[in-house]
C-alpha cells in the first residue's frame, strides 16, 4: 500500500511516499519568498519521477490538519483534496500534535509537544502513555495559550513532563535554562530545527486507511483551534 | 470532434465559485456559494474567515457543479483558476484545488486573471463583440479601463488612484448602517431619491488621463453627513443615495466615454458587480448612442464574481495553446 503524506503546517514543505509501512521518499523543500501553493505540485513530480511511482499506483493521502499555520494547513488541504478527488483516492486528515507527540512515544512520563501559534501563544495538549492499549491516552485536550499558562497547567501534575516540537525552541530561550524551568519534573527536548513531519502523518494515514477509518473528503477542514481574530472577544 | 469543457474556479473575494462551460459560451453550470451573511455582520469582508469558508465549500461546490452538468472529470479538457489580484489566503485555496485536479487529471492548468474574466463574461450565452472594444471593470475592488485591441490583448489606459467605485458605496452603506453590500442596497433606495438633490463632487473629472478616484467623494458624503448631524437636521437618504449613485455614474460615464472616443473605438463592454447597476447600464448606453457607440454587459448574475467568466477565458487561452505551469503563485494586484 502506497501512501502520500503531506505537512504545511510550518515554513517547510514536507512530501513523504511510504510503501507497506516503509519508507520510500521522504522530502523537504523551504523556498523564500514562495508560497506552499506554488512549490508543492513542482516537488510532488520531483519525487514521483525519483521513485518511479505514478500518481495511479498511490492508495491514499494522509495531510496533516494541523494546528499549524493557517494558510499553510489550507494549502495543504487543497491540494489534497483535488488529488484524492481527482484520482478516487481515501483521504485522512491528521491532527499535527497527535503526529508530534507519536514522534516521542518512548519516552517515560508525560508528553507536551508545542507548536508555535501567532504572538505569544502556542498549541499544545498533554498525552500519558497507556500501558495497556500501548496507544497515546489525551489528558488535556488541544489548546492554545501563552507559556506561563502552560506552565501553570503542567506544575499540576507530579509524573515526570516531557515538551518538546517546534514551538519549544522558543521557550527554552524564555527560560533561559536549556533544559528544564527550574521545575525538577518539566524537560525540555530540542527539535530538529527545520520541523516538518510528512513521513509520520503518512505512517499514521495507513494505519488508518488500514482500519477503514478514512476521512470524509466533503467535510474534513482544518483543525484550527482559533477562531480568526475577527471573531475572538 | 468533441466540444471543448473547461472547468472554471473562482475564489478571489468572498464567493466560491466553481463552472463547467462548453466552447466558451454554453454554461453547463456555474455553481456560487455565497458568503454574504456571514461577512454583513463585520460590515466587510473578513479575509480569514473569506479563506476557511472557501476551504468549507471548495470540493462540494466542484461537485454541485459537475453534478448538474451531468459531466465527469474525464470529459475536462482543462482547468482554468483565478490567480489574482484578490485576496491572498481565498486565491491560494481556489488555485490550490484547481492544480491539484489539472495535475492528477494530466491536463493543462490556466491561470486567469480576475479583471480579464469579467470582461470574458460577455462572450457567454453567445453575446457576439467585435474587437476592438474599451472595457469597463466596475466593482468593490476594481475601477478600470482597459483597451482590447483582440482577445488577449490588453492595455490598462485609466484606474482608480484609491477607492474603486464599489468600495465607496460599500463604505457609505457600512457609515450609514445598511447593511453589505452597499451597491445593491444604495441602488434600491436611490430609485424614490433625486439624484440633483445633493451637489457631491466629480473627481478628475476634467483630468488629462483616464484615471478615476473616488475616496474624495466619499469624505464628501461623510462631511455632508457629519454635518447635518451636528445641525441636528435630518437627512433625505434616498436622496443622498440618488445624488451619490449620480456623481459614480456621472464621472465613469464621462470618462468612459471620451476613452473610447480618443482611442477611436465603438464599443465599449462592461464587467464587475458595479455593472449589475440598471442606472449606470442605462445612462452610458444612452450617452453613448448619441456619439455612434454600442455599449454591451453581461447578464446581473454574471456581473458578480462567478466561475463561467474564469472558464470561459480559459476557453480562449486553452484554444491559443497558453497554459500555466504548476509554479503559478497568485498575485494580490
Amino acid at each position: 500500500m502506497k501512501i502520500l503524506g503531506i505537512d504545511t503546517a510550518t515554513e517547510i514543505l514536507n512530501l513523504a511516499i511510504i510503501n507497506n509501512g516503509k519508507l520510500v521518499v521522504d522530502y523537504k523543500v523551504q523556498k523564500e519568498g514562495k508560497t506552499h501553493s506554488a512549490i508543492i505540485l513542482p516537488t510532488l513530480k520531483c519525487i514521483l519521477n525519483l521513485t518511479g511511482i505514478e500518481l495511479k499506483n498511490l492508495d491514499g493521502i494522509a495531510v496533516s490538519i494541523g494546528p499549524g499555520s493557517f494558510t499553510g494547513l489550507r494549502i495543504g488541504l487543497a491540494t489534497a483534496k483535488g488529488l484524492a478527488f481527482s484520482l478516487s483516492l481515501p483521504i485522512v486528515g491528521i491532527n499535527s500534535l497527535d503526529c508530534c507527540a507519536l514522534t516521542r512515544r518512548v519516552l517515560p512520563g508525560i508528553l507536551c509537544p508545542m507548536i508555535k501559534a501567532r504572538g505569544e501563544e502556542y498549541y499544545f495538549a498533554l498525552y500519558g502513555n497507556n500501558k495497556n492499549s500501548g496507544n497515546l491516552d489525551i489528558l488535556r485536550t488541544y489548546q492554545c495559550q501563552k507559556w506561563l499558562k502552560i506552565k501553570e497547567e503542567l506544575l499540576k501534575f507530579k509524573e515526570t513532563i516531557y515538551v518538546f516540537g517546534p514551538g519549544v525552541e522558543d521557550i527554552i530561550k524564555n527560560e533561559k535554562n536549556s533544559h528544564s524551568c527550574g521545575v525538577d519534573n518539566i524537560y525540555f527536548i530540542s527539535e530538529e530545527k527545520n520541523y516538518a513531519n510528512a513521513l509520520t502523518i503518512a505512517l499514521m494515514g495507513e494505519k488508518k486507511i488500514l482500519e477503514n477509518q478514512s476521512d470524509d473528503i466533503s467535510n474534513l477542514i482544518p483543525f484550527y483551534i482559533n477562531k480568526s481574530a475577527a471573531e475572538r472577544p | 470532434m468533441k466540444e471543448t469543457i473547461i472547468l472554471g474556479i473562482e475564489t478571489s473575494c468572498d464567493e466560491t465559485s466553481v463552472a463547467l462551460v462548453k466552447k466558451g459560451k454554453q454554461i453547463l453550470s456555474n455553481i456560487i456559494a455565497s458568503q454574504m451573511d456571514i461577512h454583513q455582520q463585520y460590515g466587510g469582508i473578513v479575509p480569514e474567515i473569506a479563506s476557511r469558508k472557501h476551504m468549507e465549500f471548495i470540493l462540494i461546490t466542484c461537485q454541485e457543479a459537475l453534478q448538474k452538468a451531468e459531466v465527469t472529470l474525464k470529459d475536462i479538457d482543462g482547468v482554468a483558476v483565478c490567480y489574482g489580484p484578490g485576496l491572498k489566503g481565498s486565491l491560494l485555496v481556489g488555485l490550490s484545488f484547481g492544480k491539484a485536479v489539472a495535475f492528477a487529471l494530466d491536463k493543462p492548468l490556466i491561470g486567469i486573471n480576475h479583471i480579464e474574466g469579467h470582461i470574458y463574461a460577455n462572450f457567454l450565452n453567445n453575446q457576439k463583440i467585435q474587437t476592438p472594444f474599451i472595457s469597463l471593470i466596475i466593482s468593490g475592488g476594481h475601477t478600470s479601463l482597459i483597451l482590447v485591441k483582440e482577445i488577449g490583448q490588453y492595455q490598462l489606459i485609466g484606474k482608480t488612484r484609491d477607492d474603486a467605485a464599489g468600495e465607496i458605496l460599500d463604505k457609505v452603506a457600512k457609515h450609514l448602517g445598511l447593511g453589505y453590500p452597499g451597491g445593491p442596497i444604495i441602488e434600491e433606495l436611490a430609485k424614490t431619491g433625486k439624484g440633483d438633490a445633493i451637489h457631491f463632487p466629480r473627481p478628475l473629472l476634467n483630468s488629462n488621463d483616464f484615471d478615476f478616484s473616488f475616496s474624495g467623494l466619499k469624505t464628501a458624503v461623510l462631511y455632508f453627513l457629519g454635518e447635518k448631524k451636528e445641525r441636528n437636521e435630518l437627512i433625505n437618504i434616498n436622496d443622498l443615495c440618488a445624488s451619490l449613485q449620480q456623481a459614480i455614474i456621472d464621472t465613469i460615464k464621462n470618462k468612459t466615454l471620451s476613452c473610447a472616443i480618443k482611442y477611436n473605438i465603438s464599443n465599449i463592454v462592461l464587467g464587475g458587480g458595479v455593472a449589475a447597476n440598471a442606472s449606470l447600464r442605462r445612462a452610458l448606453r444612452e450617452a453613448a448612442r448619441k456619439v455612434g457607440i454600442s455599449v454591451y454587459y453581461p447578464p446581473k448574475e454574471l456581473c458578480t464574481d462567478n466561475a463561467a467568466m474564469i472558464a470561459c477565458a480559459g476557453y480562449y487561452k486553452f484554444k491559443r495553446g497558453i497554459t500555466d505551469s504548476f509554479d503559478l503563485e497568485v498575485f494580490t494586484e
